[in-house]
């Protein structure tokens, strides 16, 4: 019994996650040296840290079975809100912050009534999303004096300090909200009743409907968590960039949902968890940044083995759950 | 009067009445939208899209999806178009383009049918991979120079002002539609999304027509991008980008359902036309034509909201009919005893 624990914790997708990392950690360093020095390292999470927070809580909404490719639209949209909240509007920047976020969150209850209550597919709303939201960008941006092509900029100190802290003068401020929404992620997935009902409604909705939960709220729910996610996501890149732009992380989707997929959530919902994604966002984050760094990759064939990867997994898991493989193995196993 | 029920109820006839609606009301915004020649132009310009449209609509009739396409016509298109330049002869090159694209849609048949993974994760990956390829081949260089014989065909016109391009499509779209409601084999992509297990016990073979579906699918959009190259003149690293979602937009707004077994492809080729006609919409209403997308989202969204509560609303009819008749049925019943 407790000989199958040990081997269970041992031989789970997480810790093989994990080894995936330290793999990717000694590969790299072996590589560039450079690439092991803290400031350097601790510095590359500017540029995936957007990646980390949005997978982790896409987990959510393709938990539940859904799936969810507007999140990167809304980043642009938070990030043009601010700059035009700031610049045109003369908020104050937290407030402009502020009606971001819900803006944010109202576009992914619009999205998750559509795919809830009307019981249209998530596919093609959040689809439809991705060009409404980017469309709002747009509007938005034209409503200022800047040209859009060329972004907001001149942000306050006191907004870029954000994403420059650094606790203790090395760990940024992008790793510790990462760590923070990782609890957060982790404790309402995985406990709390809510974190359940999302499991359920993913197993079998009309179950989860009949045992008194009311799934379409559950359902809806996730597209706010994934939509304000990204709203934080867009902060963050604003504040670090400097700059606003309406197609700010316009290029994100792939790598989300590799992400999700890699941390070992089912598309087809049910099953998953918020450390597999988190690992695998950094799995996904660190490729990103080691390749050029260390093998001199163009970053722009960085998405050729982030599609490489989503295709390995999720070939390679459906054989290994394929009858015949699963026959072939419990041959052996006699 | 059956044939004229059976219009008014056909998804392809709802979205061609939208079309012409659509033009309509721009039209008597702008008078100069409803020339001939203008109206033609909507029809010559979609002819990309319509090739895109009929694809994928394929792969949405089994139940499943592509988002491959738009990053299947940008490898074709860089590889043909250099093939093109470097003087290599017509045939080859369109051959080589062409076994690209069916290659391609048999890898994704083979994860779609062969290991069920779900379309849209997979298909994503193949995306992404493919839009690095093109990078890789093309060394990040926009493919330039293409011979004019080759980019002149574009603006050939045959009758009037219809380009031989539009004309080839059109045609091909009438033989498929043919093909797939008139030929056994072509019933079989409805059936098959319509009820896969259903289709399996009467001896469809349910994995291969997925298969094929994806094959065709590749193979349309490898014909759509050596007419991109040919249109355009030359081929950029992004060619093609985002173009999945468009054709998935105008499968949807030409009546294709998304669950599979609904629609026709000249649904799909009419929501091609309207899908590529947005911009130049937009123009002649006097907005920038960068809202291309918004409109689209738009369109999008809206279509598949009210035909998801038409759908319930029928099926809920449907249901209290049910229940009405049989209650009736136990009352006379128990009348007569």
């Amino acid at each position: 019994m407790n000989k199958s624990t040990t081997k269970k914790t041992l031989f789970n997708w997480d810790s093989f996650l994990f080894c995936v990392l330290i793999l990717e950690f000694v590969v790299f360093g072996l590589a560039n040296s450079k690439f092991l020095m803290p400031r350097v390292l601790l510095a590359s999470v500017n540029d995936f840290i957007a990646i980390c927070i949005i997978a982790l809580f896409v987990t959510f909404v393709m938990i539940t079975g859904g799936i969810d490719i507007q999140a990167a639209s809304i980043v642009g949209l938070t990030s043009i809100i601010i700059g035009v909240g700031w610049q045109d509007g003369g908020l104050n920047i937290w407030v402009a912050a502020l009606i971001a976020v819900v803006a944010a969150a109202f576009c992914g209850a619009l999205s998750g009534f559509f795919i809830a209550y009307c019981g249209v597919q998530s596919m093609v709303v959040t689809l439809g999303g991705s060009f409404l939201y980017a469309g709002f960008a747009l509007l938005v941006s034209n409503l200022s004096a800047t040209e859009s092509y060329k972004g907001i900029s001149g942000f306050p100190e006191y907004f870029k300090i954000i994403s420059k802290f650094k606790l203790f003068g090395v760990i940024p401020s992008q790793l510790i909200l990462f760590f923070i929404l990782i609890i957060i992620a982790y404790l309402l997935l995985h406990k709390s009743k809510y974190g359940r009902n999302v499991f359920l409604v993913g197993i079998n909705q009309e179950a989860a409907e009949y045992s008194g939960i009311n799934t379409r709220l559950v359902i809806l729910s996730t597209y706010v968590l994934s939509a304000v996610s990204a709203a934080i996501a867009g902060i963050m890149l604003t504040s670090y960039l400097g700059t606003a732009k309406s197609d700010l992380g316009s290029n994100l989707t792939l790598n989300i949902i590799t992400a999700v997929v890699l941390g070992g959530t089912l598309s087809t919902g049910g099953k998953g968890s918020a450390i597999g994604t988190a690992l695998a966002s950094l799995v996904i984050g660190i490729l990103r940044f080691g390749l050029p760094l260390c093998f001199k990759v163009n970053t722009q064939y960085l998405d050729i083995p982030v599609g490489l990867l989503l295709l390995v997994v999720v070939i390679g898991r459906a054989i290994v759950s394929r009858p015949q493989t699963i026959a072939f193995f419990n041959k052996f196993k006699k | 009067m059956t044939l004229i029920k059976k219009l008014t109820k056909s998804r392809e006839v709802s979205s061609l009445l939208f079309l012409i609606v659509l033009f309509l009301i721009v039209g008597f915004i702008n008078f100069d939208f409803l020339t001939a020649s203008n109206i033609l132009a909507c029809f010559n310009d979609s002819v990309v899209f319509t090739l895109l449209a009929v694809g994928m609509a394929f792969t949405i009739f089994t139940g499943e999806i592509d988002v491959s396409i738009g990053a299947n016509l940008g490898f074709s298109a860089t590889v043909v178009g250099s093939l093109l330049r470097d003087g290599h002869s017509w045939l080859f090159a369109f051959a080589v383009g062409i076994a690209i694209g069916a290659l391609i849609g048999l890898f994704n048949g083979w994860g779609v049918a062969c290991l069920k993974i779900p379309s849209l994760i997979f298909t994503l990956g193949t995306n992404g991979l493919l839009r690095g390829m093109i990078y890789i081949y093309a060394g990040g260089a926009w493919v330039e120079n293409l011979p004019a014989k080759f980019t002149s065909y574009s603006s050939k016109p045959l009758l009037g002002n219809l380009t031989v391009y539009y004309a080839v499509a059109l045609v091909a779209v009438i033989a498929i539609h043919f093909m797939l409601t008139k030929t056994k084999k072509g019933k079989y992509f409805i059936a098959v999304g319509d009820n896969a297990g259903g289709a399996t016990l009467v001896g469809i073979p349910a994995v291969q027509t997925k298969i094929w579906a994806y094959v065709l699918c590749g193979v349309f959009a490898a014909v759509a991008s050596i007419i991109y190259a040919s249109r355009i003149g030359f081929v950029t690293s992004i060619a093609g980008n985002g173009y999945e979602m468009k054709a998935v937009a105008a499968c949807v707004i030409g009546g294709i359902s998304l669950t599979g077994g609904v629609g026709s492809v000249i649904g799909a080729s009419i929501g091609a036309v309207i899908m590529s006609s947005v911009s130049r919409i937009l123009v002649f209403m006097g907005f920038s034509s960068d809202y291309d997308n918004t409109i689209t989202g738009f369109m999008l969204i809206t279509i598949v909201v009210v035909d998801s509560l038409m759908q319930r609303h029928a099926a809920e009819k449907i249901r209290r009919e049910r229940l009405t008749a049989r209650a009736t049925n136990t009352a006379t019943q128990k009348g007569g005893e």
